[in-house]
């Protein structure tokens, strides 16, 4: 689904991730944690398509396909989703405009008709349940007024609505306190299934109480220095990154 | 023969002559104002008198009612109240007027005679001939156009339509209309000023409205200045708004890409005078300019008496090297305490070739005041864009959605909902948006 082979990004003249490998199988969940500022955010952008990063060399593979040669849009109507770590306030846009936007982009893209009212506003019900989200939002301008939880609900409600085969979030559960980390982790399991696969970016273990990943990689440096299943974020959660640091301390 | 010549040759002809005083000391000023050149400080930006023809002649000629008129007229929206002018010339048949009580509308030739003594008691009174060259101009040659009296207490809420519209194509006319709205204490009134030319149509005109806010009245004009291109125009429009009165303007710009050879030159001067206390003014501005479009608005808010509100939001979307000019102005008056005035300017440059002179000119002569102002000039946010598209969007959609929720804004401050309907769609069709 997704293969990643030595990928070297850069941002401002500085190079962020260093010759940065993973495979994403169908259906798997993956982990990514690593201390601030080592380049998880910078993966995440980059496969997205945010042209601020530049890519230096390497290759993104996805079902197939160079992912590197597609722009934002694109990457995102072929099923690519960052659920961001900010997401951002779009003034004079309520939420179910630019939903309907997205949603008629996809459908497009795959030769269909625009989705007819009545379906769509259906579908934004059954969607918006899914991150217990008070219909209300669908008229005011998209995260405009939002407060932390509200904005990263909205994001797992976007991917709900346009169903994703790779879904990227990045810190979906930072800002949020133990209710709506449960509402984002309900949401996003109910969306799991044999073909729909997961990059859960997370500086804290607690999400992965909720979220169980198939995987979990410790990124430093730019890279992934350490890979195993659920019990590595269980180390990292009682022993912190500073074991990490020491055994890498080549690498920054 | 000169153009200062051809006027003045013009004005010996005028034969409509109620007013009489008052258009001989509007030509006699005139005469010494002429047309205003670029070294003029209010025209520095908009070069006008390069741009007008010298033959003009200022006697409108009435046109037929032709099929494409008749199809124009159908496809307006159900309006009750809607008024038409063809290149200046009023046709009533082409007009419906509802009797309604407390309500006057008529042509202002016909309120010449059937409300002289209001119409004398009006007419000119809001305008500086003094200072003003084309509001100068437009009192000594005014042909024809829309009287409006609202009597005490009345609320009409329907919105009164008057639309100008333009089928002759005569490079030299230089057509003079003129509107007149008098709203009695505790009146209200909506009402829609529509200029529009017909494709590959040449056009040049100039038009005043004068209009008096009663106290505790209040008045919504929307000026509508749809798919400017191959024109002139030149609009003035002066209020005064009495105690607790409200006075709100919004002035809508679109020009469409240039059908011939001609300008496409707008320009606005709004005037609202606040000379009772506890008063309001809304000025409010949308404008789309593309290829070579030049709209500028300069507009002012006067705050004579004391313990009145403001407002000024103007918003630019331009393209192509289309050029904006935005020159708010607020006067504060030495009574005018406890003064609430706020002004803001935003414009979008949506191409390197487009570009925009933005001035603020707040002049405070109260020391107990609140003023504010704030310019931007720039593209849609970065991150913005990014969002929508890493969402699917296409860049050009969602270039479109951002410059659609950007202009918006002034058309939700629009009261009468079947306008601000009109515009919304418009804006819709205009950024192809299809939500
Ligand atoms: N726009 C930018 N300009 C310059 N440096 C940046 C920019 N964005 C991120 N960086 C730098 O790149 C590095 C990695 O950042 P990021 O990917 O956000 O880390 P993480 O998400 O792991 O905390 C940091 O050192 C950060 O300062
Ligand atoms: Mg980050």
């Amino acid at each position: 689904m997704l293969s990643i082979k030595n990928l070297n990004v850069g941002i401002a003249e500085k190079q962020i991730l260093k010759d940065f490998n993973l495979e994403i199988k169908p259906g798997e969940i993956h982990a990514i944690m690593g201390p601030n500022g080592t380049g998880k955010s910078t993966l995440a952008s980059t496969l997205a398509g945010k042209e601020d990063y530049e890519v230096l060399s390497g290759e993104v593979t996805f079902n197939g396909k160079n992912l590197l040669e597609m722009s934002a849009d694109e990457r995102a109507r072929e099923g690519v989703f960052l659920a961001f770590q900010y997401p951002v306030e779009i003034p004079g846009v309520s939420t179910t405009n630019f939903m309907k936007a997205a949603v008629n982009a996809k459908r497009k893209h795959q030769g269909l008709e625009p989705m007819d009212a009545k379906d769509f506003l259906k579908l934004m019900r059954e969607k918006m349940a899914l991150v217990e989200m008070n219909k209300e939002f669908t008229s005011r301008s998209v995260n405009e007024g939002f407060s932390g939880g509200e904005k990263k609900r909205n994001e797992i409600f976007q991917m709900a609505m346009l169903e994703p085969t790779l879904c990227l979030l990045d810190e979906t559960d930072s800002g949020l306190d133990i209710d709506a980390l449960r509402i984002v982790a309900n949401g996003v399991n109910k969306l799991r299934d044999d073909k729909r696969s997961f990059l859960v970016i997370t500086h804290y273990q607690r999400l992965l109480n909720y979220i169980v990943p198939d995987y979990v990689h410790v990124m430093y440096g730019g890279k992934i220095v350490k890979s195993g299943g659920k019990e590595l974020a269980l180390k990292l959660e009682e022993q912190g990154y500073d074991w990490i640091k020491e055994e890498n301390s080549e690498l920054v | 023969m000169s153009l200062a010549e051809n006027i003045s040759k013009q004005f010996a002809e005028v034969s409509n002559s109620n007013v009489v005083e008052l258009r001989k000391n509007a030509f006699t000023a005139f005469e010494k104002l002429g047309i205003p050149s670029s070294r003029h400080e209010e025209w520095k930006y908009t070069n006008i008198k390069t741009k007008l023809n010298e033959q003009l002649s200022l006697t409108p000629v009435d046109s037929q009612v032709n099929a494409a008129v008749k199809n124009y007229i159908a496809s307006l929206p159900p309006y009750s109240f809607r008024i038409i002018f063809l290149n200046g010339v009023f046709h009533p048949e082409l007009s419906i007027v509802p009797d309604t009580k407390g309500l006057t509308v008529c042509s202002l030739r016909e309120a010449f005679g059937s409300h002289t003594t209001l119409v004398e008691k009006h007419f000119g009174k809001l305008i500086n001939y003094n200072e003003e060259h084309f509001a100068a101009l437009n009192t000594a040659f005014v042909n024809d156009g829309v009287f409006i009296h609202v009597q005490k207490n009345v609320t009409v809420n329907e919105p009164i339509y008057v639309q100008y519209f333009f089928t002759a194509s005569d490079i030299n006319a230089f057509t003079q209309t003129r509107s007149l709205a008098i709203v009695e204490e505790g009146a209200s009134i909506q009402i829609a000023e529509d200029f529009r030319n017909a494709s590959n149509i040449n056009v040049q005109y100039n038009h005043v409205s004068e209009v008096f806010v009663g106290k505790n009245a209040s008045i919504d004009i929307v000026k509508l200045q749809l798919e400017v291109s191959n024109a002139i125009g030149i609009h003035t429009l002066e209020s005064q708004v009495e105690r607790d009165g409200k006075f709100s303007a919004a002035t809508v710009t679109f020009s469409s890409p240039n059908t011939g050879t001609g300008s496409a030159i707008i320009r606005n001067n709004v005037t609202a005078r606040l000379i009772g206390e506890n008063s309001h003014a809304d000025l409010n501005g949308l404008y789309f300019g593309k290829e070579n479009a030049h709209i500028d608005n300069h507009i002012l808010v006067d705050h004579v008496a004391p313990n009145c509100t403001s407002n000024q939001l103007y918003k630019g979307v331009l393209s192509g090297d289309s050029t904006g000019v935005f020159n708010g102005k607020i006067f504060v008056k030495p009574d005018a305490q406890k003064t609430n005035a706020f002004q803001s300017s935003k414009a979008l440059l949506l191409s390197n070739d487009a570009s925009i002179n933005s001035k603020p000119q707040l002049e405070i002569f109260a020391d107990d005041v609140k003023c504010s102002h704030g310019a931007a000039v720039g593209q849609l946010d970065e991150n913005a864009l990014f969002y929508l598209r890493a969402r699917g969007i296409t860049k050009e959609e969602a270039t479109q959605i951002l410059t659609y929720a950007f202009a918006h804004e002034v058309i939700d401050h629009i009261h009468s909902k079947p306008i601000r309907q009109f515009l919304c769609d418009k804006l819709k069709d205009e950024l192809k948006v299809n939500f």
